[in-house]
């Protein structure tokens, strides 16, 4: 232990950290909470709350086919022309790489857009990208599951 | 294997292909590569070629159609190989490829005439796909559709 106190100086001096916790970084439950977070963040239009977890390069592609800009899908959440009723996720797979992380699941929305309402099941695939230590929404894309409603 | 290649055409816009970690002469490689491992797979689903849709797709690939229906990697070859499903026709268009790390996005649309189950079916949807880098190439891991408004739902 002596031996090793006195090596604390030079590692410190080398830019070694070696009873320093790593850096945090992005694991798979945290990629599984970020996905919830951004549902719930939805569900109740916290647009902060968005803000933090929505890349400013987020390409959002809905079950309708086409796609949005993080400014657009905030700007329909915050103005009411799109409103969630209710969100239902389900978090199926996390896939963990270095800097990211792919998430599948399936989800069922009720959502009122420009006033009329409807309940979807979707299967999405979400890719988070780990920035500013924290995960961040980089796409969103899903399929309607049941397209004759 | 079917040989239709002369049916298949691929527009390539890439009008917003971003890149992040890496040189931008590696950025420009890496997203050529995934620019023709995209192309190579729609080639394949024409073409029913299980090799070569064996090597693109990710063992973990959920693959989910326009009409909600889900196959996995093993299932939506066995579609094309038994007949069940044909690819009969494809245009693509891609209109993004985004690399992060080791993850990348493609985003496009597609003109699509698929017999399934003996009935002919032309679908115009927007996609949106996932894919790996994995044991040395790029891997797709999911797929996401929708058909755009002016496509008939059957």
């Amino acid at each position: 232990m002596n031996a090793l106190r006195r090596l604390l100086p030079l590692a410190a001096l080398l830019g070694m950290a070696p009873f320093a916790a790593a850096a945090p970084r992005g694991d798979e439950a945290s990629a599984r909470d970020a996905i919830l977070a951004r549902f719930d963040a939805a569900l109740h239009a916290d647009t902060a709350a968005l803000e933090r977890l929505l890349a400013d390069d987020l390409e959002y592609c809905s079950f309708r086919g086409t796609c949005q800009t993080k400014g657009e899908y905030i700007g329909e959440v915050r103005s009411g022309k799109l409103k969630y009723q209710s969100i239902e996720p389900v978090v199926e797979r996390v896939k963990l790489f270095a800097d990211s992380a792919v998430v599948l699941g399936r989800v069922t929305v009720t959502a009122t857009r420009e006033g009329a309402e409807r309940t979807v099941t979707l299967m999405f695939a979400g890719v988070l990208a780990w920035r500013q230590d924290r995960w961040q929404l980089t796409t969103w894309t899903s399929t309607i599951v049941n397209p004759q409603l | 294997m079917k040989t239709r290649r002369t049916t298949l055409r691929i527009l390539l816009v890439a009008a917003a292909m971003a890149a992040s970690g890496a040189s931008p002469g590696a950025d420009d490689a890496r997203t050529a590569g995934l620019r023709a491992a995209e192309i190579k797979r729609f080639e394949a689903n024409v073409n029913a070629d299980a090799k070569t849709l064996g090597q693109l797709l990710d063992d973990g690939l959920e693959y989910v159609h326009s009409n909600g229906e889900l196959d996995s990697k093993q299932s939506f070859i066995e579609s094309l190989t038994s007949g069940r499903r044909d690819y009969a026709k494809s245009e693509a268009e891609i209109e993004s490829i985004r690399i992060l790390g080791d993850v990348a996005i493609i985003r496009g649309k597609a003109k699509v005439t698929v017999i399934d189950a003996g009935t002919s079916r032309d679908l115009h949807i927007g996609y949106t796909d996932v894919w790996v880098w994995k044991d040395g190439r790029w891997q797709m891991t999911a797929w996401r559709s929708a058909r755009l408004p002016d496509s008939p739902v059957k």
